[in-house]
C-alpha cells in the first residue's frame, strides 16, 4: 500500500499578538528586527539620527559625518576579518584606492592632476568601491595560500606598496605634501559640499553619510545572516572543516576580500569629500590600525559593533583635542612632549589591550550584558 | 432516546469542529512546533484531516461501537484520530505514552481496540510485542516512520499518510459517507473510554457517552464553569499533559472544539518551560506536580541570582505572599491595598518573572487531578496568576465542583457547578454526584459499576470531604487512603503529604501508619532542587542515593518535617521518616501512568524502610 496523502493546505501564518517568541513562520524567526521592541527601538534611534542634522552644530555634523564614513570601512573590515576571520591589515590601501578612483573620475578635467569631470555621486562611489573591490580579488588569493599571521604580514605589505606608489605618481595624488583635491559630491546637480537651500554643507553631508550608512549596514547585515555569511563563519571557525562540509574556500575567501574591499573604497571616496583634499601620506599603517581598533573596541563580527566602534574612536580625538585646557601638562603642540597625539596614540593601543583583556566582544558585547541583565531579570540566566 | 427525523442530529464535538471548519475555515485551531517553528493548522485543514481519518476508518470496516486506541504524546494526530473516530461513531482508547507493553496489551485486550494509532517505533514495538494478546487488533497505523519504514514488515502496520490515502480514496468513492454516519449519532453513543489510573487495582475504563460530553461542555465550556468571561477563539492553551486524561481531554479537545480555544501542543514534557514562555497562554491547567516544580524552580533560580536581583526578588515575593494573604481572606477578589502593592511590583518583578514562567498572559489557571498545598496556590496568587483548584473525575465527565473567579476558597475544591446535584453522604462524608454527566458504566465491568452508581442515580465519588460555609466543598482525603491508627484515630494522609510535598526540596512523601501506634513518612527528595542545594554548600554526591543518604539532606528535611509537624495534632504528626533509596517511576509499578504514587506496592516494596521506622 503505497499511496501519496492527500495534499492539505496549510494557512497563512501570521504573528500571534503579545508573544514575541512564538514564531510561525521561518520569516518571522530569521526577521532582522524579530520583536516590537526592536523595531521600535531602531525606528527611534535612526529617526534621532536624522533629526541630529538639525539639533547639532556644523563642527559637530562634520565630525560625526566623518565617522559615519569610517564606520562604513570599518564594517567592510569587519565583514573581512570578524566575519571570515581572514586578518586584514591593508584596508588603509585599499580606502586609498577608493579615494582616488573617486578623486580622479569626479575631478575637473585639464587641472594639475588627472580628471574626467564626472562630478555625479552615483557613478564615483560605485567606481571606487568596484576598483577597490578588483584590488581585492586580485589580493585574495594569497589569502587561500596563507593563514592567521602571515597573511597579516602579507596584508601588511600591501600598506607599504601602496604608500610607495601613492607618493610617487604625482599625476594622480599630487604628490606628498602637496595632495590634490577630494571627490565631488553631487547628487542630481545639486552639490553636497557647499551650502545650499536645502542645508548647510555639513548638514547636507551627515545627511549623505548617514543615509549611505544605513543602506551599507543594512546590506552587512543581511550578507552575514544569508549563505554567504555563514559561510564566512565556517571558514572562520576552521577552513578545514568548512571545506569539508562543501564551502568552497577559494571562492568565499576572495568574495571576503572583494566585499571588503568594496566596502573600503567606498569609504574612502566619501571620508575626504568632507575636508575636500586628499593627502597620499595619510594612507598609512596608523590608518589600517585606527580600523582594527574601530573593530576590536566596537565587536567582532557585528554591524552594529563596527558603528558604535567608528564612532568611538571618531569622538575620541575631539576629546583628547580638548586635554590641553583641562589638563595642564598636556600640551597641544607637537614639539612638546606629553602632546595630545602621543596621548592619542597611546589610548588607542591602550584600548586595544583592555578590550582584548576585558571585554572581548566590545562595546557590542558591553551591551549585551547590559541587555542580557535586564532581559534575564529577575533571574539572572 | 431517538433523534426522530434525519434532519436533525446530535451535537457532538465533531460537528461543532465542522461548523467552525465552515464558518472560519481560515482561523486558527491548531499549532505545533516543528523543527523549531510552530506550524499553524486551520480550522479548515483541521476538518479536512478528520473526515479523512474518519473515511479511512470507514475503508477500514469500523463500525458503530468499534474502539480506536491512540498511544502517543500530544500532538494534532491524536485530535484527527479522535475526532475521526468519533465521526465514525467508534469509540477512543487513550493509552499513556508512558504504559509499559504488559500495561498495553491489559488495555488493548481489554477494551478490544481494532485500531491503534502508535506514535514512533517505541510504541509500535509495545504493541508489537503483545500482539498475541490482543486479538481484536487489525491495524497499527504510526506516525513518525523513523525506524519503522523499510525496516519492519509486518502486515498490520500502516503509514499515517496510507490512512489519510485510504480516506481520501474512500472518499472519492462514497462521498458523503462520513457525513451520513455522523447524522446517524446518538446521544447514547459511548464516544470514548478513559481508563482510571488504577491507584488499587487494575484500570477500568470509563464510558462517556456523547451525551455525557456534551453535558460537560455546555457546563464547563459554554457555561463558563471554570473561567469568567468563558473561554472563546482569542484564548490560548498549551496541551501537554496526557490526553487519555479526562483533564487534559476538557481542556484541549473540548474547551478547542466548543470554544475555539487555540491548543498549542508542547513539544514534550521537558520541554513545557521554554514551550509556555513562547506561546504565553492565556488560560492554563496543571496537576499539582507541575506548579510545585514551577515553584521549586522559581526559588532556585531566584538563589542562584546575583546579590542586587536575588535581594529585590526576594522583598518582592515577601509582598506577593502577603497579597496573596489578603487575596485568599477575600476571595481572590482586589483591595485597594493590594493592587497598589501588586502594581508597583508588577512594573519591578511581577511581570518579569510571569512572563519568564510563561504566565505573563494568563488570565485562568487551574490546578486539579489531585490534592495541591495551599502554599503553592497562595503563590501564584500573590504573583498575580489567577489560581483556582477545581475538582472532578472521569465517572462524572470532570463536572463536580470548581472555584469561581472572585470567590475562591483557599483548600477547598470550589463549589458545586450550577444545574448539577452534589451532597455528601451524612453516614461515611462521602461526595455524590448526580447529573447528565454521570458516566454510563465501566467498559465490560458492570459489577465495578454498580458499586459505584447507585440504583438513584448518585455517582460515589470515593472522597471524602465536608462543607465550608455551606457553599465550597473541602476534600478530605480519598475514602479508602484514610488511616486509622492503633490508637483509633482517623487521618487523612494527603493533607500531611501535601504540606510536606510543598517544599520545593520534597518531590514524593508517602505517609504511612495504618493500624500503627504513629505516623511515618517515606520521602523522596526533588533531586534537581537538593542538588542545587547541594551545590551551593559545595557538598560532593553521586547519585540521588547518595544525595538522599548525606546527613545534611537529612538535617534538611528534617526541618521540613519539624515544620509541617507544627501545624498538625500530636497524633497527625510525622514521627519518623526515612528516604525513598530510588526516584519513584511508573515502569517499575510505583506510580500510575498520571504519576501518582500506588500507595499499596510502595508500602510493600519498600515495606523493609516501613518496618525500620518503628522496629527502632
Amino acid at each position: 500500500m503505497t499511496r501519496a496523502a492527500p495534499h492539505i493546505p496549510a494557512g497563512r501564518s501570521r504573528r500571534v499578538r503579545g508573544r514575541p517568541l512564538l514564531y510561525t513562520s521561518y520569516t518571522q524567526d530569521m526577521a532582522l528586527l524579530d520583536t516590537p521592541a526592536k523595531k521600535t527601538g531602531t525606528a527611534v534611534l535612526v529617526l534621532l539620527a536624522f533629526a541630529l542634522a538639525v539639533l547639532l552644530q556644523d563642527r559637530s555634523l562634520e565630525v560625526l559625518a566623518g565617522a559615519y564614513a569610517l564606520a562604513i570601512g570599518a564594517i567592510g573590515l569587519n565583514l573581512v576579518t570578524g566575519y571570515a576571520g581572514q586578518v586584514s591589515l591593508g584596508h588603509a590601501f585599499f580606502v586609498a584606492i577608493g579615494a582616488y578612483t573617486a578623486a580622479a573620475l569626479s575631478g575637473p578635467p585639464g587641472g594639475d592632476t588627472l580628471g574626467y569631470g564626472l562630478a555625479e555621486l552615483w557613478i564615483w562611489l560605485p567606481a571606487a568601491g568596484l576598483a577597490a573591490a578588483a584590488a581585492g580579488v586580485l589580493v585574495a588569493p594569497l589569502a587561500t595560500r596563507l593563514r592567521g599571521l602571515y597573511l597579516a604580514v602579507v596584508t601588511l605589505g600591501l600598506v607599504f606598496l601602496g604608500e610607495h606608489v601613492f607618493k610617487e605618481w604625482d599625476e594622480l595624488t599630487g604628490g606628498p605634501g602637496v595632495g590634490r583635491e577630494a571627490a565631488v559630491p553631487q547628487l542630481l546637480g545639486v552639490r553636497l559640499d557647499q551650502d545650499g537651500p536645502l542645508g548647510t554643507k555639513e548638514q547636507l553631508l551627515y545627511t549623505l553619510m548617514l543615509t549611505l550608512l544605513i543602506v551599507f549596514a543594512v546590506a552587512a547585515r543581511n550578507l552575514a545572516r544569508s549563505r554567504v555569511g555563514r559561510a564566512f563563519a565556517a571558514i572562520r571557525d576552521r577552513d578545514i572543516a568548512a571545506a569539508v562540509i562543501g564551502v568552497p574556500l577559494t571562492r568565499y575567501k576572495v568574495l571576503a576580500f572583494g566585499i571588503s574591499s568594496f566596502y573600503a573604497g567606498c569609504a574612502g571616496g566619501l571620508l575626504y569629500t568632507i575636508s575636500g583634499y586628499v593627502e597620499p601620506g595619510s594612507f598609512n599603517l596608523l590608518l589600517s590600525v585606527q580600523f582594527i581598533a574601530m573593530v576590536l573596541i566596537g565587536g567582532v563580527a557585528t554591524v552594529s559593533g563596527s558603528i558604535a566602534g567608528a564612532l568611538f574612536i571618531s569622538l575620541l580625538q575631539p576629546v583628547t583635542r580638548s586635554l590641553p585646557a583641562l589638563v595642564p601638562f598636556i600640551s597641544a603642540d607637537t614639539t612638546k612632549t606629553p602632546n595630545v597625539f602621543q596621548v592619542e596614540t597611546v589610548l588607542y593601543g591602550l584600548l586595544i589591550v583592555l578590550f582584548l583583556i576585558f571585554e572581548p566582544r566590545g562595546l557590542y558585547g558591553l551591551w549585551i550584558r547590559v541587555r542580557n541583565y535586564w532581559k534575564a531579570w529577575p533571574f539572572s540566566y | 432516546m431517538t433523534t426522530g427525523t434525519m434532519s436533525r442530529t446530535t451535537a457532538t464535538i465533531v460537528t461543532r469542529v465542522r461548523e467552525r471548519a465552515r464558518s472560519a475555515p481560515r482561523a486558527v485551531a491548531l499549532r505545533h512546533k516543528d523543527f523549531g517553528i510552530w506550524q499553524e493548522v486551520t480550522w479548515g485543514a483541521y476538518w479536512t484531516q478528520v473526515e479523512l481519518v474518519a473515511h479511512a476508518l470507514l475503508a477500514l470496516g469500523v463500525e458503530p461501537g468499534d474502539r480506536v486506541a491512540v498511544h502517543s504524546e500530544n500532538r494534532p494526530e491524536w485530535l484527527y484520530a479522535d475526532l475521526g473516530t468519533v465521526a465514525a461513531r467508534g469509540i477512543t482508547v487513550g493509552l499513556y505514552p508512558t504504559n509499559p507493553p504488559a500495561e498495553v496489551a491489559y488495555l488493548l485486550a481489554d477494551s478490544g481496540a481494532k485500531l491503534l494509532v502508535a506514535e514512533d517505533q517505541e510504541q509500535v514495538d509495545k504493541a508489537l510485542s503483545v500482539l498475541g494478546d490482543c486479538p481484536d487488533l487489525r491495524r497499527i497505523v504510526y506516525l513518525e516512520p523513523r525506524g519503522i519504514r523499510g525496516r519492519y514488515d509486518d502486515d498490520v502496520l500502516m503509514s499515517w499518510p496510507e490512512l489519510l490515502a485510504l480516506g481520501a480514496a474512500h472518499r472519492a468513492e462514497h462521498p458523503g459517507a462520513v457525513e451520513r454516519r455522523m447524522a446517524e449519532a446518538e446521544p447514547d453513543d459511548v464516544m470514548t473510554l478513559i481508563y482510571t489510573s488504577g491507584t488499587t487495582g487494575p484500570p477500568k475504563g470509563v464510558m462517556l457517552t456523547v451525551a455525557n460530553v456534551e453535558f460537560a461542555v455546555r457546563t464547563l465550556v459554554e457555561g463558563g464553569g471554570f473561567t469568567a468571561p468563558p473561554p472563546s477563539e482569542r484564548d490560548l492553551a498549551l496541551s501537554y499533559l496526557p490526553l487519555c486524561h479526562v483533564a487534559e481531554r476538557a481542556f484541549t479537545v473540548w474547551f478547542n472544539a466548543a470554544a475555539g480555544v487555540q491548543v498549542n501542543f508542547a513539544e514534550s514534557i521537558d520541554t513545557v518551560p521554554a514551550n509556555l514562555r513562547e506561546v504565553q497562554p492565556t488560560i492554563l491547567f496543571g496537576v499539582p506536580r507541575i506548579w510545585e516544580k514551577v515553584l521549586a524552580q522559581v526559588d532556585i533560580r531566584v538563589e542562584s541570582a546575583s546579590p542586587v536581583k536575588r535581594a529585590l526578588t526576594r522583598l518582592w515575593l515577601r509582598v506577593a505572599d502577603r497579597i496573596g494573604d489578603t487575596l485568599v481572606r477575600t476571595g481572590g477578589r482586589h483591595t485597594l491595598g493590594t493592587r497598589a502593592a501588586y502594581a508597583m511590583g508588577w512594573v519591578l518583578c511581577y511581570r518579569a518573572l510571569r512572563e519568564r514562567i510563561g504566565m505573563r498572559r494568563v488570565r485562568y489557571a487551574a490546578s486539579g487531578a489531585a490534592p495541591i498545598a495551599p502554599d503553592v496556590l497562595k503563590f501564584y496568587m500573590g504573583i498575580g496568576v489567577p489560581m483556582h483548584e477545581v475538582y472532578g473525575m472521569s465517572e462524572n465527565t470532570a463536572v463536580a465542583t470548581a472555584n469561581r473567579p472572585g470567590r475562591v476558597r483557599l483548600g477547598t475544591v470550589g463549589e458545586p457547578h450550577p444545574g448539577i446535584e452534589l451532597k455528601i453522604d451524612d453516614a461515611t462524608g462521602e461526595i455524590l454526584t448526580r447529573h447528565p454527566g454521570n458516566f454510563a458504566g465501566y467498559w465490560r465491568n458492570p459489577r465495578a459499576t454498580a458499586d459505584v452508581l447507585d440504583e438513584d442515580g448518585w455517582l460515589h465519588t470515593g472522597d471524602v470531604g465536608e462543607w465550608v460555609e455551606g457553599t465550597h466543598v473541602r476534600i478530605t482525603d480519598r475514602m479508602k487512603d484514610i488511616i486509622i491508627t492503633a490508637g483509633g484515630k482517623n487521618i487523612a494522609p494527603s493533607e500531611i503529604e501535601n504540606a510536606l510535598k510543598a517544599s520545593p526540596y520534597v518531590k514524593e512523601a508517602v505517609v504511612v501508619g495504618d493500624q500503627r501506634p504513629y505516623l511515618v513518612a517515606l520521602i523522596g527528595i526533588e533531586p534537581d532542587t537538593v542538588g542545587e542545594w547541594a551545590r551551593r554548600r559545595g557538598l560532593p554526591y553521586t547519585t540521588y542515593r547518595d544525595l538522599s543518604e548525606k546527613p545534611q539532606v537529612r538535617e534538611l528535611v528534617q526541618e521540613i518535617v519539624n515544620g509541617v509537624n507544627e501545624r498538625f495534632a500530636s497524633v497527625e504528626q510525622v514521627k519518623r521518616f526515612a528516604f525513598l533509596p530510588k526516584e519513584l517511576d511508573h515502569e517499575d509499578g510505583e506510580l500510575t501512568a498520571t504519576q501518582k504514587v500506588k500507595r499499596s506496592a510502595v508500602a510493600k516494596l519498600f515495606e523493609d524502610l516501613v518496618e525500620g521506622m518503628y522496629a527502632r
